[in-house]
């Protein structure tokens, strides 16, 4: 089981030493986790998560010196995940004219280990882009309110907000789509 | 109260389903070779330690502190030396268990 005090270790070593075998090893225990964030925040777009998550870990191997400790690695690490996403979106204005039945069938050709789960793309696609944010965080990541605040850099009280319209937005839809009456 | 339970319930279980550990297949490893290379300054801190030996062992000699620490020592008796080399693990060890202790709650 690998600790916090781990992330430290190998934060320090990037940082001082510059070693890649210690960045080999916080990619390795998070590129699942961020990979995740990426795919479910793009609809599913396998590539492009990927791209972003290697940007990702890119931006914080060069920023890494940046990092106070006074929130964990991983929260971190997520902060520089939703900026990389935002600038993303914001420069290409991509997400707005994304074609479903492309994604779909880009999703199924390429990335199969996801292709039986579309339907929390269909799910998400409801909230908005900050709810959509938050909403992830807190119940895919298992991200504090706290956390959360900080990665997407709002007060708390906005993200209790954008996690409680969506869970009332998402309640409604999978209500609706006959989730959990089996 | 219940209703929001309920929710909370549902949608942690469906997140928990749709939730998928995505495997590697070489993606760590493309990272590490894109990974800029980054210029090691580390001679630096060899120059200005070198620098420093020297400036203290010139400083040393001509200005006689050497002899005059020796005779300090000298003078000074044994169990005061006994106490402070007992005495520097604990104090050492506290210092690092106080820096330790504020590292973590920084985390």
């Amino acid at each position: 089981m690998m600790s916090n005090t781990d992330d430290i270790r190998w934060v320090t070593q990037v940082a001082l030493l510059g070693d890649k075998n210690a960045f080999d090893k916080l990619t390795c225990k998070y590129q699942s986790s961020i990979r995740r964030f990426f795919l479910n925040l793009t609809m599913g777009d396998g590539p492009l998560s990927d791209d972003l998550a290697q940007e990702t870990f890119i931006k914080v191997y060069l920023n890494i010196s940046a990092f106070k400790g006074i929130s964990g690695f991983s929260t971190w690490l997520y902060r520089i995940a939703y900026n990389v996403f935002y600038d993303s979106t914001r420069a290409q204005k991509h997400y707005d004219d994304i074609d479903e039945q492309v994604i779909d069938n880009q999703h199924h050709a390429l990335n199969e280990f996801s292709a039986e789960k579309m339907d929390i793309h269909k799910a998400l696609k409801i909230l908005r882009k900050e709810e959509q944010t938050a909403v992830l965080l807190f119940y895919m990541e298992d991200k504090t309110h706290k956390e959360i605040a900080r990665i997407m850099n709002c007060p708390l009280g906005t993200v209790k907000t954008y996690i409680l319209k969506g869970k009332e937005k998402l309640s409604v839809y999978l209500t609706k789509a006959g989730y959990g009456n089996n | 109260m219940e209703t929001t339970n309920n929710t909370d319930k549902m949608l942690k279980g469906f997140f928990s389903e749709q939730k998928q550990e995505i495997p590697d297949n070489g993606f760590s490893e493309k990272v590490i070779r894109k990974l800029p290379e980054q210029a090691d300054h580390s001679w630096i801190v060899w120059i200005f330690a070198a620098l420093g030996m020297v400036i203290s062992i010139y400083l040393g000699i001509t200005l006689g502190l050497v002899q005059h620490v020796l005779t300090v020592v000298q003078h000074v008796p044994y169990y005061y030396l006994l106490a402070v080399v007992f005495w520097f693990p604990l104090v050492g060890s506290g210092v690092i268990y106080f820096i330790q202790k504020k590292h973590y709650q920084l985390i």
